[in-house]
């Protein structure tokens, strides 16, 4: 519910989340420096054509787009305006198609493995004592504990439109911070009545 | 019966006093819990939820000795938790994990069992109750009653000597109640819960209604049930 | 209970993610606001420092993760090569840096002590990563780069006043639980 994950097989969700990871790393590096508008052409039309090989949901996974549409525009007529419009296609191309493979990754990775594969950049924390485990249930509460939230939000949603409501919705956010940190005592209470996160610990 | 043996077997509060933001919510109570099913009642405020957090230790007593099957839950929640399974109002607040299966192997990793034991004994229980098809489902789609269903099967898997419930009930529908208080009916623990449903008590041996933190009445079930109710209708034509 | 801190590390990063939810409010200049980043205030006043930042940390991770936590439903790694990725990336160390001074100033009264902490932290120390990466991932030069983060600051200013009357009107609700005015 909570992960653009796209729940299929291919040979992308097959490839190990490290070699992903890596594989955008230096893509990214290698983007940087080009500026010929047609070779980022190119680049841009064959990242939409891995995502067309995948299918029918994974272009529907295209739509994350939108909601970045306006600081492009916004970047886009900067460029043109002060560089060039040359340069200003140049840049959105190079931009779009890092985001476009960036969001291939996340399209096709669980989010456990993604979360092993990432699990060597917590290492250094051991140095303060701090076990890279409790990391690991930390996200599991953080994962669980969003649609709990999430419904408080509409209940309170609710309420306030039900009372009338209007445009000051920000007064929704004093009970809601109010309810999480009741929410976030009680969870601390029923944790430690099970014996805490000793198994998280102790492996 | 002598003082030692009976220490290790029930739950001894001796004096015990707890005062939360200036104001004495348990006030020198002394009792003696062993009887298998007992019920606690009192209006809001009586020191229902406070009595029950001082037996698991989620409450530290500031004067007073409790023996809980010869511990003492000063030691803290965490610790007791192998003998006290608690199971709180809202199971929204008790459930950690984003599956049913991982939220039941949860307690049993923390009494120290492998992964692989932990979910063999939690899918043996599943298809015991006929619901093995519950293991992998997503905790945001069940009910509520469900819900709470999944805490008090959570706690039961952890085996402890004694459960507590605080109003388990209290957002539930009628039939769901009854499902889950026979589930309880039938479990070898010691049961000790607080309701504001009085008819979840039948059958259950021993009654204690507290009032500003101390007792009020205590006995059997039908006696003191009785009174508690003619005394809240007296206080509403009041 | 030893484990308290980190519960509520982990739930005011969900809280964040249910501040996604409400619905934008558009002004004037045509930018909605998000509720969103009116929790990173609010992470530092709420949480202090250290456990503001964490909880910052821990949401942008799951970001990463591929949860599409941000508001408008963004989310997964391309979050963090677009242009706006120096947000982002900067949430933990706005919402230490809010709770630091929201600490410094814990002498004054709630609101003009958090509202100072969340123009600081929520919008200074956020933008120095705001612009940073935009000039990262753009190419262009940093007053270029400012010029275009300038039309957020209107709405991110109202959001400072707004996390400063939240954090009055908790402190008034639950007086315990905000950490920087205990």
């Amino acid at each position: 519910m909570i992960s653009l994950y796209l729940e299929q097989t291919s040979y992308l969700h097959r490839m190990p989340a490290g070699i992903k990871l890596l594989a955008m790393a230096g893509l990214s590096l290698a983007l940087y420096p080009i500026e010929q508008l047609s070779l980022l052409l190119v680049l841009a039309m064959l990242t939409l054509l891995i995502y067309a090989s995948l299918g029918r949901p994974a272009m529907r996974g295209l739509k994350v787009f939108r909601s970045l549409v306006p600081i492009f525009a916004l970047i886009f007529i900067m460029q043109a305006w002060s560089v060039g419009v040359y340069e200003a296609f140049a840049l959105l191309l190079r931009m779009a198609t890092l985001v476009l493979i960036a969001n291939l990754i996340t399209l096709t990775t669980k989010m456990d493995d993604m979360m092993t594969a990432m699990m060597p950049i917590f290492r250094p924390l051991r140095l303060f004592g701090v076990d890279p485990k409790r990391i690991a249930f930390a996200v599991t509460l953080l994962i669980r504990f969003i649609p709990v939230l999430m419904g408080v939000t509409q209940y309170l949603l609710e309420a306030w439109k039900s009372r009338g409501g209007g445009r000051q919705l920000w007064k929704l956010a004093i009970p809601l911070t109010i309810q999480s940190i009741r929410l976030s005592d009680h969870v601390a209470e029923a944790l430690a009545s099970r014996g805490g996160i000793r198994s998280v610990k102790k492996p | 019966m002598t003082q030692s043996v009976g220490q290790e077997q029930g739950i001894y509060l001796h004096q015990v006093t707890l005062v939360r933001n200036e104001r004495t919510v348990i006030d020198q109570l002394s009792l003696q819990l062993s009887e298998p099913r007992i019920g606690l009642i009192g209006h809001n405020g009586s020191g229902k939820s406070s009595l029950l957090r001082l037996i698991n230790g989620l409450l530290p007593a500031n004067t007073g000795q409790i023996s809980v099957f010869g511990q003492n839950p000063n030691s803290g929640p965490e610790n007791m938790s192998s003998h006290v399974g608690f199971i709180f109002q809202n199971p929204d607040h008790q459930i950690i994990f984003p599956t049913v299966e991982e939220e039941l192997c949860f307690g049993l990793l923390n009494q120290g069992l492998s992964k692989s034991t932990a979910l063999e004994n939690v899918m043996s229980f599943l298809s015991e109750q006929g619901r093995s098809d519950w293991a992998k489902r997503p905790i945001h789609s069940l009910s509520d009653g469900q819900k709470q269903w999944v805490c008090i099967v959570a706690i039961i898997l952890m085996n402890p000597k004694v459960i507590l419930l605080d109003e388990p009930f209290s957002a539930l529908d009628l039939p769901t109640r009854y499902q889950l208080l026979d589930l309880l009916h039938h479990l070898p623990q010691q049961i000790i819960m607080i309701s504001h449903e009085l008819d979840s008590f039948t059958d259950f041996d021993r009654i204690i209604w507290l009032e500003e933190g101390k007792i009020r009445q205590d006995g059997p079930a039908d006696e003191i049930l009785k009174a508690y109710y003619a005394d809240a209708k007296r206080v509403r034509v009041r | 209970m030893q484990d308290k801190s980190l519960v509520q590390i982990a739930l005011y990063a969900a809280l964040i993610a249910a501040l996604g939810l409400i619905p934008p409010v558009p002004f004037v200049t045509g930018i909605p606001i998000t509720a969103q980043t009116l929790g990173v205030m609010l992470a530092g006043v709420m949480l202090g420092p250290w456990r503001g930042a964490l909880s910052m940390a821990l949401f942008i991770f799951v970001v990463a993760l591929g949860a599409p936590l941000l508001s408008g439903g963004r989310g997964g790694l391309g979050v963090f090569v677009g242009p706006t990725a120096g947000f982002a990336i900067g949430f933990p160390f706005a919402a230490f840096a809010t709770g630091y001074v929201a600490l410094m100033l814990r002498k004054l009264p709630t609101f003009p002590a958090t509202l100072l902490a969340s123009i600081v932290g929520g919008i200074l120390v956020l933008y120095v990563f705001g612009i940073t990466g935009f000039k990262l991932v753009t190419g262009r030069d940093w007053l270029d780069a400012t010029k275009i983060m300038i039309v957020f600051i209107p709405g991110d200013i109202v959001k400072a006043v707004i996390a400063a009357a939240v954090a009055q009107a908790v402190v008034k609700g639950l007086p315990d639980a905000v950490y920087t005015r205990k």
